[in-house]
């Protein structure tokens, strides 16, 4: 990488650097990166399933079909976003459902009297609000997370019903173009959002120290405390920043759906876990990409479009996305065993 | 060590301020006289316990002042209160002339106070230039993994720790580097008190060389060192004056040149100890198989090692670290997978070797890292002991402590485990106690073969005799010892017979007269390879 700095002479070369073609590209520190973070597997099977689904309906890449799988898929990616965050700190949100619920609820209500940005304000500042609630009571509080987001689950959940209890709100056509049409042809305007969330995201986790410490949080609380950071802190911004992910997805759901619904968030809490899992994130914390994540999501998300188009009864939907999960997260585990194995016997 | 005896002159055993106008540190030439760092009347308590009882010391500029006690005496209390990991009960320290707040690692670095812990502060998951820049940086600036890396591998070089892969994360390191990487973080803020708290104790001693000569170049700059560590070795070659510490209080001092291991140790204990090595009890070979036999086993990292164990017979593992030590015993154990042209334990022959079956055939091991591959920290000490002799549908709990309370009681007292019984936790008990605790589960319980991992790191003295009196037992009861220790006075003393590994293989085999301190050294460098 560097040419300048000549390696010790002592010391037998262990690194190999600068080289070309594949295992270069492979050695490259973005790629190494990405596959300490576990986003290989995920993107292998992306890529898998998006092949078996083009054959089994090419009408995947018409216009029309593109634009309603994306705006089927986004919502979940933004859950699993919001999601990884928390297990990066080394939690679990069981409250990302009823966080989206009321973000949703929050914004169409919003939506019938205010101007959009700033019901599109409301309803991220109601996840901010939702995530800080718990962030506070994990971080400073020391509650464990799955019991902290469990209550706040119930309690969420019961506010977006007393804002709104049956499906409605004043979501525009032009609000349903501006999420959920078409940027220009072949290009839904959900994916930009969702690329553009993203794309900030990983600056914000990769790019920046915050970022970082993040990810140290999950690694290992004493030794971020130990370096002399706030691994509090960095324990609250995750939780926030959750909540504010989790918010745009669910005012994107409202854009795709022209409705606000207090139980629109329901079906994200397992999906985003499910999502967070495929995509090979570590659920002790400190291990996971946002790449691995929304693929993971898309894989997901198009399950059951898949059977759909398949001829197969869409009870199946779980089965086959279980088997998923499971596969594309054992098989690295079991390969590696047997290569360890092998290896042992050759030496 | 046997080399050097310094003559005996008294220790002072006084209050600190009465060795203070006598002190003739050599490296204070500095700013010689200037107090740098004031500690007064610093006290801890966690709940009842005092930790820290009244400990004044002062520390002048460009000395290496040592801070020793056994462990539980309060040194590491003292070092996390000056780091600011831990804040005081009550009690001053000031450092240049400004009081420390304490309580906020980050306060202290800013005031110039860095530290090395023992227990290793690295962040595993990040890569060695995150755990080198990220602490220096504000949380919302931006972070470039490409500027770090480039920054980490320049410091890494200026340490003379250009081995270490600045992009690699800290877990994929060995213990030994992961320390160096602590003690270069620490060094690389440029503090003007550096406090190392047991930082030598994963070093071997091309490792300990390293440390000083970082230490000479900080100390010549009119920085401090306080240097906290168990090792007397260390203490002699670079301390200039010491504070003695026993049950959190003050119990002397002491300056370059005026002490003998054997006074210090008396100071630490509270009685009159000595530190020495037993020898190993004679090999009277009755048993009819040797305890280990071993042709030309390969694992990942073990290239092709031939040896035996005589029942009754210490053999000492030597060598630096990561040449393959770790990985042997590991192998042995059926840790990791491993294959031999020719193995047995006690007479019974081994094609494939597992933990379980290893258990079974009789025998033992003590893994590097007691916290996370030898205890459960949440469990009891008697469930703990128990571990490796528990049955799947046996019983459990209290009727399981009850049914082998006789046992439990008696490795407890043999190896003298200071802990409030069978029932506290293991987390709870110090370092030492803790190893005795690992160690103690493969005692009467007619193993054939004793694997040892480097089982007196970061422990304090007496803990260290105990568990050689232990192993002395093991040995007259027959049982074979492997011994691995980056300690090469422990093994050229109490071990029968040492092998020194070097890049996987058996570099030296020495015995009787061959055996000494500067052989092992000089064969684990690779000076002479058979």
């Amino acid at each position: 990488m560097t040419a300048t700095v000549t390696p010790p002479p002592t010391i037998p070369p262990v690194q190999k650097r600068a080289q070309g073609g594949l295992r270069g590209f492979w050695n490259a520190q973005p790629v190494v990166r990405l596959r300490r973070e576990g986003a290989m597997p995920p993107l292998a099977a992306f890529l898998v399933f998006f092949v078996v689904y083009v054959i089994i309906n090419p009408e995947l890449l018409t216009r029309f079909q593109l634009q309603t799988a994306s705006n089927l898929v986004v919502p979940l990616a933004f859950a699993a976003l919001a999601q990884l965050l928390i297990v990066l700190v080394g939690g679990i949100d069981i409250s990302i459902g009823a966080i989206m619920s009321l973000s949703n609820v929050v914004f169409a209500t919003a939506m019938v009297s205010l101007p959009v940005p700033l019901a599109i304000l409301a309803g991220l500042a109601t996840g901010l609000v939702c995530g800080l609630f718990n962030g506070f009571l994990v971080a400073f509080g020391k509650l464990p997370a799955i019991a902290v987001t469990l209550a706040s689950a119930f309690i969420i959940g019961s506010i977006s019903r007393e804002v709104m209890d049956r499906p409605g709100g004043g979501i525009t056509e032009q609000f349903y173009l501006a999420t959920s049409g078409e940027l220009f042809p072949y290009m839904p305007v959900s994916l930009f959002w969702l690329i553009l969330a993203a794309v900030g995201l990983w600056l914000l986790l990769q790019r920046t120290a915050l970022g970082r410490h993040i990810y140290g949080v999950g690694s290992n609380v004493e030794s971020v405390r130990a370096a002399g950071l706030n691994a509090r802190g960095a324990q609250l911004a995750a939780f926030a920043l959750s909540g504010v992910v989790a918010a745009l997805g669910a005012i994107m759901l409202a854009g795709s759906t022209l409705t606000g619904d207090p139980r629109s968030g329901d079906p994200y809490l397992l999906n985003s876990i499910a999502a967070v899992a495929l995509a090979g994130a570590s659920f002790a914390g400190g291990k996971g990409s946002i790449l691995g994540t929304i693929l993971a999501a898309c894989t997901l998300g198009l399950v059951g479009n898949l059977l759909f188009f398949a001829g197969i009864n869409s009870y199946w939907q779980y089965v086959i996305a279980a088997l998923i999960v499971i596969s594309v997260v054992g098989i690295p585990v079991i390969s590696r065993q047997i290569s360890t194995a092998v290896r042992g016997i050759k030496a | 060590m046997a080399s050097r005896t310094p003559p005996p002159q008294d220790i002072e055993t006084a209050t600190v301020a009465s060795v203070e106008p006598a002190a003739t540190a050599a490296a204070a030439s500095a700013a010689p006289g200037a107090v740098l760092v004031e500690v007064r009347d610093l006290i801890k308590h966690y709940g009842a316990v005092h930790a820290v009882d009244d400990v004044t010391f002062d520390v002048r500029a460009g000395e290496v002042h040592a801070l020793v006690g056994e462990n539980g005496a309060g040194k590491s209390t003292v070092a996390k209160m000056l780091a600011g990991a831990v804040s005081s009960t009550s009690g001053s320290i000031t450092v240049d002339g400004s009081p420390l707040a304490g309580g906020s690692v980050r306060d202290a670095r800013k005031a110039g106070v860095t530290c090395a812990f023992q227990e290793l502060a690295l962040v595993p998951d990040w890569t060695v230039a995150e755990n080198l820049r990220l602490p220096d940086g504000a949380p919302l600036k931006g972070f470039s993994q490409k500027k770090a890396t480039a920054a980490a591998r320049e410091l890494l070089a200026g340490l003379e720790l250009a081995h270490i892969d600045p992009a690699a994360p800290v877990s994929t390191l060995s213990l030994a580097d992961r320390q160096q990487v602590e003690i270069a973080r620490a060094i690389a803020a440029k503090p003007k008190v550096l406090i190392l708290d047991e930082a030598s104790s994963a070093l071997a001693p091309p490792g300990v060389q390293w440390l000083f000569r970082r230490i000479r170049e900080l100390t010549a700059t009119g920085s401090s060192v306080i240097y906290v560590s168990h090792r007397l070795g260390e203490l002699a070659e670079i301390a200039d004056r010491g504070t003695v510490l026993r049950d959190g209080r003050v119990a002397g001092s002491f300056v370059r040149g005026s002490w003998t291991d054997d006074q210090l140790i008396s100071m630490m204990a509270g009685r009159e100890a000595t530190r020495h090595f037993p020898s190993a009890p004679p090999l009277s070979s009755t048993a009819p198989h040797p305890a280990l036999d071993v042709e030309n086993l390969v694992s990942s990292g073990v290239d092709g090692v031939t040896f035996r164990v005589e029942a009754g017979e210490i053999l000492g593992v030597g060598g630096l670290q990561g040449h393959g030590q770790a990985e042997l015993l590991r192998a042995l154990f059926g840790a990791a997978p491993a294959r031999a042209d020719r193995w047995s334990i006690a007479g019974k022959h081994i094609r494939r070797l597992s933990p379980v079956s290893a258990v079974r055939h009789g025998a033992g091991y003590v893994p590097e890292d007691r916290k996370r591959e030898g205890l459960a920290l949440g469990l009891g000490v008697g469930e703990n002991l128990v571990t490796p002799w528990l049955r799947t549908f046996g019983l459990g709990g209290r009727p399981l402590l009850a049914s082998q309370g006789g046992w439990i009681k008696n490795v407890l007292a043999s190896l003298s485990v200071r802990t409030r019984g069978p029932l506290e936790h293991a987390g709870a008990l110090s370092g030492g106690n803790q190893q005795k605790l690992v160690f103690g589960r493969w005692t009467d319980r007619d193993r054939k073969l004793v694997l040892l991992h480097d089982p007196t790191r970061g422990i304090d003295v007496r803990a260290k005799q105990e568990l050689y009196d232990a192993i002395i037992e093991l040995s007259r009861q027959g049982v074979g010892v492997v011994w691995f220790s980056t300690e090469v006075e422990e093994l050229v003393h109490v071990c029968h017979r040492v092998l020194v590994l070097y890049r996987g293989g058996i570099a030296d085999e020495l015995q009787g007269d061959r055996l000494t301190a500067d052989a092992v050294v000089g064969a684990a460098v690779g000076a002479k390879t058979r």
